[in-house]
């Protein structure tokens, strides 16, 4: 018997797992995830429904669950039991679909009250509902224990099925009905390995068997029960016999049964160590699954943080690319080339170098003749610009859904989306096009605030907001292109001959110093907002994570109260 | 291949043909689907196919009728009871029977279908017919009775053998009893996931002695009710008790009627393949295969011909043959001029040899373009893939970049091996060619005659006075004619020569395109095609197989 310091320990432990197990993030749909959720949910209902309420009162009667198949009349042996008729049983399948649980009328404060399964309403009226527990008061069930008549372990019904785990989970004693057609099925078998790992306390009882066979039958369960660990376990055989108008069994039946139950409740000392060993057995096999759920966490986290960094890769690359594409003058190439010359005038601008002050007179009067030109230079950097960020979103889209698709987890977050994460957003290429216009405007800005206080200069009128505005975009596209020269030497010619003729327009009207800071400012901000875009589409993946790596430490902190809880087990000896 | 439809339609009358058609609808979408749908699905489809194929080559005459059910439901005891012999062991420790056992009546054929089986010679007997003494109507000739192991005990081994006798027989009984009855492992595990195969089943209640005479009505009842639920309200039930023999004979007089109407085998495989076709049917889809949009198409041909620098290599034309053919029209002794601009056409290493591995000097594409061209397939690609199910889109969508690595290289060759018309200029650029050489030899003549007579005069011989028409003379005649002619001649083809020029232009243009849209075709559509081919052949299959 544990003192009422080591139960309080373990309680408060145990509450603390409890919390650490309901906090540990499953939510990643990864293979076995739902496993583990059903897993960690049947170990919070163990815990809210049997270990803790059995924990704070040790005392209380022992609750006895009559579970099993369907049809090997579990009813009918409680009703048996009990002398009267306290449960629906009948031909039907399955019978029982509320569970009925039977006690003396001095016990019924344990009963009334929420202390135990605190989610199944309690009634006093049969019911058909799975979700309510129906209490019997009887004179003829011996104080301090109490049984509960079960639904089925292998019925068509889920809900019944997943109903009579619980209650399994819940009970004290295990009194495992089964019978003679029944007894080597697989789906019981299932929950007696369960409760041999658990160390639950079992009795067998093996109903419905003829006498000629009943030799027999019971000699292959008590092997197949020594086989499957449970070899300690009482086993009761009740004859197949004619039940009565009341639909009970013979006395004489269950008389062993009913006396082996008396017994158990007479005798304080045999009834606490049945509760504590099914209680030390849940316990310990709580806080050992407790482990596998942190492993699943710890794997989450792992994944989810593998994919974030995964992603993370594409987008990083994906600004890069834009960065070095804005840098670079590639943009400066074809059509706004084209168009950029037809601005400042022509072919002779090939001689600029040399002959700039002669040019620069020419253009001047090309530019007060074509203000048209200057917002053809704008359209074409705005084309290009939106159609090279729709390019990379997509591209990125589509190489962030292919390395997601390597490993098992990503493939089926991917699927999961519906095609929606192997493309960039719906709405991308309105997007796009929004920050390219935006950024020009933002450009435009610039030049009229910078321009406030030369604007009555000639050269200023001359070339007028749209004019600087755009030579100030070339100027911006054509930023490292002089440097890095390289593989494209003529393109890089030719971006750098625009750059140059641009950066002698903007000198005269603004000086090198302020043109050097516009230009540097604009670069970053047409940056800034490419990264902004590219951070909204790999946000779309992140959010498929789902706050997984939110608590990175999940995973430790619930082996932490996991070991803390075992070692209060420990130190108790046998609690 | 006829022949073997030909022989289902001989062995299993009308029903054969629908059958056969199915099948062979079923085969060719597993064809044409292969390495598009998931391997799990096809290879569910593909064991359907094999296993029609190899039961319709064996004997028609017999029905194999397979007792399934749990352990302790009397799988057993109705097997001894219908055979007459007590051959299959029946006890009270489960799981009774491990291995399947069979009974074959009537006549010849049956050994290869217990082979096909796999039931080991040890566990078949056959009843002579010549021995069978029961009445016509119970007279069970033509039946292959097979025992099955359990499906619900711990033997995990009698799970398995269960699972694959159950998709070889052609008539399922389910045997269940008032204790299993509404087990999840029969309804949820079998009958549920048949409910496609109603036609091809029974249910027997066993055991049914068991049961007090006035509840086995709402017991049935409940049994049907849980049928119902698993969809199978129409499957025939029959209540028996092995141990009394009660409704014995109605189950014999079931399988009877269903052994002489020979449909069971057909009728099971024509199950089996609607269940493996709607199965494709659900990974595949039927929805009708988007189209390659011509507008599309063209669109995507006018972003590659600009990645590819048609335009530039447009205008090198229409300078170059401009030029060239001014050269060959304009005065001869101006011609020199024309030598001294440069050939673009020449810059861009185009308008000379059409061989294979030519390359061109064209500027390659800027990554605007580039992405232009991206973009464009991948709206080529979302049109074509509209509506269809997720492994034919992505396939779609792979196949539409497949070619994609050297598409470049591609477009290059096409540029550089496309004949541009630069060389082959009109036949009036030739005669007039002749005829400003006529004009010139006639000034150049013309004047020498002039310049001999001068020297004549000059030198004091008095020459001869030349000829004359009217009141000119004839050199001068020539001179003038020659001179003035030539001039004129060559200010005039200079616009014929810009006009056409310009339809050169035209026309490489369209030659231009020509090739990149055979370029296109080869990288970008045809692959695309190959798969809407693909899954059209599939969904035409599966519709075969569905029978419609």
């Amino acid at each position: 018997m544990p003192t009422p310091e080591v139960s309080a320990d373990m309680t408060s432990a145990l509450i603390r797992l409890r919390k650490e197990l309901e906090d540990a993030p499953l939510g990643l749909d990864l293979p076995e995830a739902q496993e583990i959720r059903a897993e960690r949910q049947s170990m919070v209902n163990q815990l809210d429904d049997y270990i803790l309420p059995r924990l704070v009162q040790a005392d209380a009667p022992l609750l006895a669950v009559v579970g099993g198949s369907t049809g090997a009349g579990k009813s009918t042996l409680v009703n048996s039991l009990v002398g009267k008729s306290v449960t629906k049983s009948g031909v039907l399948r399955p019978t029982t679909r509320s569970p009925v649980l039977v006690h003396h009328p001095k016990d019924s404060d344990w009963f009334e009250k929420e202390r135990i399964l605190p989610d199944l309403k309690r009634t006093t009226n049969p019911t058909n509902d799975v979700g309510a527990l129906q209490l019997k008061a009887v004179d003829s069930v011996p104080t301090g224990i109490a049984i509960l008549d079960a639904p089925d372990v292998d019925s068509v019904d889920a809900g019944n099925r997943a109903l009579a785990a619980q209650l399994l989970a819940a009970s004290d004693l295990w009194l495992f009905v089964t019978s003679a057609a029944r007894y080597a099925d697989d789906v019981p078998w299932t929950f007696l390995k369960l409760a041999a790992q658990r160390n639950a306390a079992v009795a067998i009882v093996l109903d419905r068997t003829t006498d000629k066979a009943i030799q027999e039958v019971r000699g292959h369960l008590a092997r197949m029960l020594t086989a499957r660990g449970l070899k300690d376990c009482p086993l009761f055989a009740v004859p197949e016999s004619r039940v009565d108008a009341h639909g009970l069994l013979p006395q004489s039946s269950v008389e062993q049964l009913r006396n082996w139950l008396v017994d158990l409740a007479a005798n304080d000392e045999v009834r606490t160590q049945i509760i504590q060993q099914t209680l030390d057995g849940a316990v310990r096999q709580v806080v050992y699954r407790a482990h596998a759920v942190a492993d699943a966490s710890a794997a989450q986290h792992e994944t989810s943080e593998r994919l974030a960094a995964e992603v993370g890769e594409v987008y990083d690359r994906a600004v890069r690319e834009i960065s070095g594409f804005v840098r670079d003058g590639a943009v400066l190439r074809g059509e706004v080339l084209v168009r950029w010359r037809e601005f400042v005038g022509g072919d002779l601008a090939r001689s600029l170098e040399q002959k700039v002050s002669r040019v620069r007179d020419r253009m001047m009067g090309a530019l007060r003749g074509k203000p048209q030109a200057a917002e053809q230079v704008g359209l074409a950097l705005e084309r290009g610009l939106q159609m090279v960020i729709v390019e990379r979103a997509e591209t990125s889209a589509s190489r962030a859904a292919a390395r997601w698709s390597e490993d098992e987890a990503g493939a089926a977050l991917v699927d999961g989306a519906n095609g929606t994460l192997a493309r960039a957003s719906r709405d991308l290429r309105v997007r796009a096009d929004r920050i390219v216009r935006e950024w020009q405007r933002e450009v435009l800005e610039m030049v009229r605030m910078e321009g406030s206080d030369k604007r009555v200069t000639a050269r200023f009128l001359a070339y007028g907001v749209t004019g600087l505005g755009v030579t100030l975009m070339v100027v911006v596209f054509a930023g490292g292109a002089s440097t890095n020269g390289g593989s494209h030497l003529e393109e890089a010619e030719d971006a750098a001959e625009a750059a140059s003729i641009g950066e002698r327009i903007l000198e005269s009207v603004f000086g090198a110093d302020t043109m050097r800071r516009m230009a540097d400012s604009a670069r970053t901000d047409l940056e800034r907002r490419c990264r902004e875009l590219f951070e909204a589409e790999k946000s779309r993946y992140l959010t498929v994570l789902e706050g997984a790596s939110a608590r990175p430490d999940a995973a430790s902190r619930l082996r932490d109260v996991a070991r803390a809880a075992d070692d209060v087990r420990h130190g108790a000896g046998v609690i | 291949m006829t022949g073997q439809v030909d022989d289902d339609h001989v062995l299993f009358g009308s029903g054969g043909g629908d059958l056969a058609a199915r099948i062979q609808g079923l085969e060719a979408a597993l064809t044409a689907a292969r390495g598009h749908l998931d391997d799990d699905v096809l290879g569910e489809a593909e064991e359907v196919v094999q296993r029609a194929r190899s039961r319709l080559r064996l004997s028609a005459e017999h029905t194999i009728v397979a007792l399934a059910g749990a352990t302790g439901s009397g799988k057993s005891s109705l097997f001894n009871r219908l055979s007459d012999l007590e051959l299959a062991a029946v006890g009270v420790r489960r799981p009774t029977t491990s291995w399947a056992m069979a009974c074959a009546w009537g006549p010849t054929g049956a050994e290869e279908i217990l082979q096909w089986l796999g039931i080991p010679p040890r566990h078949q007997v056959s009843r002579m017919s010549m021995l069978d003494i029961s009445p016509d109507e119970t007279n069970m000739q033509g039946l292959v009775l097979l025992d099955l192991p359990d499906h619900d005990s711990t033997e995990v081994a009698h799970h398995l053998e269960v699972k694959r006798l159950v998709s070889y027989a052609d008539l399922l009984v389910w045997v269940v009893d008032p204790q299993k009855y509404a087990d999840a492992a029969i309804h949820d595990g079998y009958l549920a996931p048949l409910s496609t195969h109603a036609e091809v089943m029974l249910v027997v209640f066993n055991h049914l002695d068991e049961i007090p005479y006035e509840e086995r009505e709402s017991t049935l009842a409940d049994l049907k009710r849980l049928l119902a639920i698993d969809g199978l309200s129409e499957i025939p039930l029959v209540a028996t008790s092995a141990k009394t023999g009660e409704g014995i004979d109605d189950l014999k007089r079931a399988l009877v009627q269903r052994i002489r109407a020979k449909r069971s085998a057909a009728d099971r495989l024509t199950a089996d393949a609607a269940t493996a076709t709607q199965g494709l049917v659900q990974a595949n889809g039927l929805e009708d295969p988007g189209v390659l949009d011509e507008r599309r198409q063209s669109a995507l041909v006018d972003v590659l011909a600009e990645a590819a620098g048609v335009p530039v290599v447009v205008e090198a034309v229409e300078f170059s043959s401009a030029s060239r053919r001014r050269r060959s029209t304009s005065w001869p002794a101006i011609r020199w001029l024309a030598r001294l601009r440069k050939d673009p056409l020449a810059d861009l290493r185009l308008g000379g040899a059409t061989d294979e591995d030519h390359r061109s000097a064209v500027p390659s594409p800027t990554k605007v373009q580039q992405a232009r061209v991206d973009v464009a397939v991948r709206d080529l690609a979302d049109d074509a893939t509209q509506g269809l199910a997720a492994p034919w889109s992505d396939a779609v969508r792979r196949a539409s970049t497949s070619d994609f690595d050297d598409l470049h290289d591609a477009l290059d060759k096409a540029i550089a091996s496309t004949e541009l018309g630069v060389n082959k200029g009109p036949g009036w650029v030739r005669i007039l060619s002749v005829v400003q050489w006529l004009l010139f030899v006639a000034a150049v003549g013309g004047l020498g005659w002039l310049g001999t007579l001068a020297i004549m005069e000059f030198a004091g011989n008095d020459p001869a006075e030349p000829p004359a028409i009217g009141s000119v003379s004839v050199p001068l005649l020539l001179a003038l004619v020659g001179v003035v002619l030539g001039i004129c001649l060559g200010f005039l083809a200079r616009l014929a020569v810009d006009v056409s020029a310009r339809r050169t232009a035209e026309h490489a243009d369209h030659a231009l395109r020509q090739s990149i849209a055979t370029v296109a075709h080869q990288r970008v559509f045809a692959p695309i095609e190959a798969e809407m081919t693909a899954y059209d052949a599939t969904r035409q299959a599966l519709r075969a197989a569905l029978g419609s």
